[in-house]
């Protein structure tokens, strides 16, 4: 192949859950297509995450268990992982990965766990109840359609810096109340979908995949992996 | 037994004998009807009985029937319950239907369903528990695997003198300390090394100190013989090992536990496990090994599930997968096949199915692509799902027929270049799977699963 990217996991062996870890593997099938290969990392409890190292990051979801034991570790990566988003690492956040990156979240025993604050949402919890269904939502600037599986107690409110990945065209979203589903910063995707997320929305994995190549080989010509087509899979 | 325990005997017995009688039925109906008359009916129904609960989320059916064959070699009377009554009104049903036993304190043999061991526990002192693994099923229809085993500990609670016989290499039943007398199995036959699980396991956390777990030797999932750099925790003793593993086909295992060889005419380590489990049980309760061995091998029939159906001319396995780990595993299993084969996939997402189809992705179906398979069909209500699975995984397009609807799919299996085809299916696509075998009277009936 022509090009590499190196892609960091990050809690790979901890946060996946629903198949997320389909989200790599759905990456890798588009990279292959595009001439790119990858080279997948985990980078996990008490390991270095060095934002020079990566061109691309993924961040799962987890269970409740895993995901305090995340949120306590990440503490460390935080500069590291703030320098990365703000260099405009192409980076996609599932679930509970898209609640660390935020400022904070209410843990599954009521319990106030910090994120990262990278960016600039915060995740309440709701009582006795939890978002699960397909969804649909439209990102209005693309015109893109996204399907998904959402199955999430949190309830995140997106911040001033942070567009939607789209609007619930059906389903709950990100809180059940503002019709937003996910949200973008940068070239930081994050979202409340499964299915995996990449694997039903090939158009996302393109725009990840494309960011990460205009920034690592900003002089060459990419014209012909931006041409790809994207069959529908869902 | 209490005037009211009788009168609600009565009721349940009659509603049994009306049920099956007249309508052929009658697994939990009448447990319902007792347990309305009399809530606490377990008390009295199970107190003649010496109880062994077998609890965990995958194996429980198999592991149970495998149990009660060994026990039979020395116990006439065993009480057990029938697949998919292992909720407390299945379980009233089955005490309900027992011949009261003549002499002696009979044995009890139980699946029970992890949340409902306390609705058991709060009535009857089992002898024994065995757990036989705790691994995440899909999650939109039950909770993380720490839930469930805190599940299972709420019930085991309420009986601290009964023996835990549990699987040694979930590190799980390692977690929590228990006043219970416990046993442990596992396997112990590879040299021992230092590594980590695949980065997709599930629960591979220390439950000491939340450090990641490391392995000397691994055989699926988490399990092992695991052990923490950080703080010392590790795999116990077992008190019943596998030391050795022969040759495994799709339809036979072999191998050796405390130095008896033994064989079953199943395939999948999954369900060595589940011998391992029923061999534990057997020691416990005085079987000897030689009358194991006898057991396994004079009751085909526990292994039913993995029926091969004839489709003019073509040996079909159909194969119900459901969660992540049973699917690797299921996977696995066809590999050793040492014929060629065709696989057929069929993906259906109504709520016995589990409603999100994420979990495909937690398979390792690569291993497919990577094998000889000349013909790969894919097909059901969410076949673009398993579609797409399938061609991620590297399954190229001129191997790969897609076909939604199920009839098609059986008259494509039929012109597949080879004689064995395995075809794994979700419950409600095998339960439509094998409605239209019947109907083209390649099988007898629609619903035996």
């Amino acid at each position: 192949m022509t090009y590499e990217l190196n892609v960091a996991h990050l809690y790979g062996d901890l946060m996946n859950t629903y198949g997320d870890v389909g989200n790599i593997l759905a990456l890798n099938y588009y990279a292959k297509q595009m001439d790119v290969h990858l080279n997948v990392q985990v980078v996990s409890l008490e390991e270095d995450f060095h934002a020079a190292d990566y061109d691309l990051a993924f961040f799962g979801g987890g269970q409740d268990f895993e995901q305090t034991i995340v949120a306590k570790d990440i503490q460390t990566k935080k500069a590291e992982l703030t320098k990365f988003i703000e260099s405009g690492g192409p980076l996609l956040a599932i679930c509970g990965g898209y609640q660390l990156l935020g400022h904070y979240y209410i843990g599954a025993d009521g319990e106030k766990l910090p994120g990262i604050g990278a960016l600039d949402h915060y995740t309440l919890a709701q009582d006795h109840n939890r978002f699960i269904g397909d969804i649909v939502i439209k990102n209005q600037e693309t015109g893109e359609t996204y399907h998904g599986f959402e199955n999430h107690q949190g309830r995140t409110f997106i911040g001033k810096g942070e567009r939607p990945l789209g609007n619930v065209v059906s389903g709950k979203g990100n809180n059940g109340e503002d019709g937003t589903e996910g949200a973008i910063y940068k070239n930081v995707y994050c979202s409340y979908f499964h299915g995996p997320i990449l694997t039903r929305n090939g158009d996302i994995a393109k725009h990840l995949l494309i960011a990460a190549l205009k920034r690592k080989f900003p002089n060459d010509d990419f014209s012909q992996q931006e041409a790809l087509p994207i069959p529908a899979t869902f | 037994m209490s005037l009211r325990s009788g009168v609600a005997t009565f009721a349940g017995k009659s509603s049994y004998w009306f049920l099956h009688t007249f309508l052929h039925g009658g697994s939990s109906l009448p447990g319902k009807i007792t347990l309305k008359l009399d809530p606490q009916i377990l008390r009295s129904l199970g107190a003649k009985y010496d109880v062994i609960v077998i609890t965990g989320t995958n194996g429980k059916t198999l592991t149970t029937a495998l149990t009660v064959s060994v026990l039979h070699e020395k116990y006439p009377t065993i009480l057990t319950n029938p697949t998919g009554s292992n909720m407390e009104q299945g379980i009233v049903t089955t005490f309900l239907n027992a011949k009261n036993p003549k002499t002696g304190r009979p044995l009890a043999v139980l699946e029970v369903d992890e949340a409902n061991v306390i609705k058991v526990t709060q009535y009857i002192e089992p002898k024994a528990f065995v757990f036989t693994n705790i691994f995440r099923d899909q999650m939109d229809r039950y909770g993380e695997i720490y839930t469930t085993y805190q599940k299972i500990l709420d019930g085991v609670a309420l009986a601290p003198n009964a023996t835990i016989i549990a699987n040694g290499d979930s590190p799980i039943f390692n977690s929590k300390h228990l006043p219970n007398p416990i046993q442990y199995y596992g396997f112990d036959d590879q040299p021992d090394r230092d590594f980590k699980a695949k980065p997709n396991t599930d629960g591979v956390l220390c439950p000491n100190c939340q450090h990641i777990l490391h392995y000397h030797t691994l055989t699926y999932s988490n399990q092992g013989k695991y052990f923490c750099p950080h703080c010392g925790f590790k795999r116990p003793d077992l008190t019943y090992r596998l030391t050795q593993l022969g040759t495994q086909t799709p339809t036979s295992s072999q191998f050796t536990i405390d130095g008896h060889a033994f064989k079953i005419t199943v395939g999948g380590t999954y369900n060595i496990y589940n011998a391992l489990a029923a061999y534990a049980v057997g020691r416990f309760m005085g079987v000897t090994p030689e009358q194991i061995a006898h057991a396994f091998t004079a009751n085909e029939q526990v292994f039913g599930r993995q029926e091969v159906i004839d489709v003019n001319g073509k040996r079909v396995t159909i194969i119900l997968v459901k969660n992540p780990v049973g699917l690797d595993q299921v996977l696995h299993m066809i590999g050793t096949d040492p014929q060629p084969f065709s696989f057929v996939g069929l993906l259906n997402a109504n709520y016995a199915d589990g409603i999100d189809t994420s979990w495909i992705w937690d398979g390792d179906f690569e291993q497919l692509a990577d094998s000889n398979i000349p013909t790969f069909i894919t097909g059901g209500e969410r076949y673009k799902d398993i579609t797409f699975r399938l061609k991620v995984a590297g399954v190229p397009d001129d191997k790969h027929i897609v076909e939604p609807s199920l009839e098609k799919v059986v008259d494509r299996i039929q012109e597949v270049p080879t004689e064995r085809v395995y075809v794994l299916a979700t419950y409600t696509a095998m339960l439509q799977l094998r409605k239209i075998l019947a109907s083209q009277g390649f099988i007898k009936e629609g619903l035996g699963v």
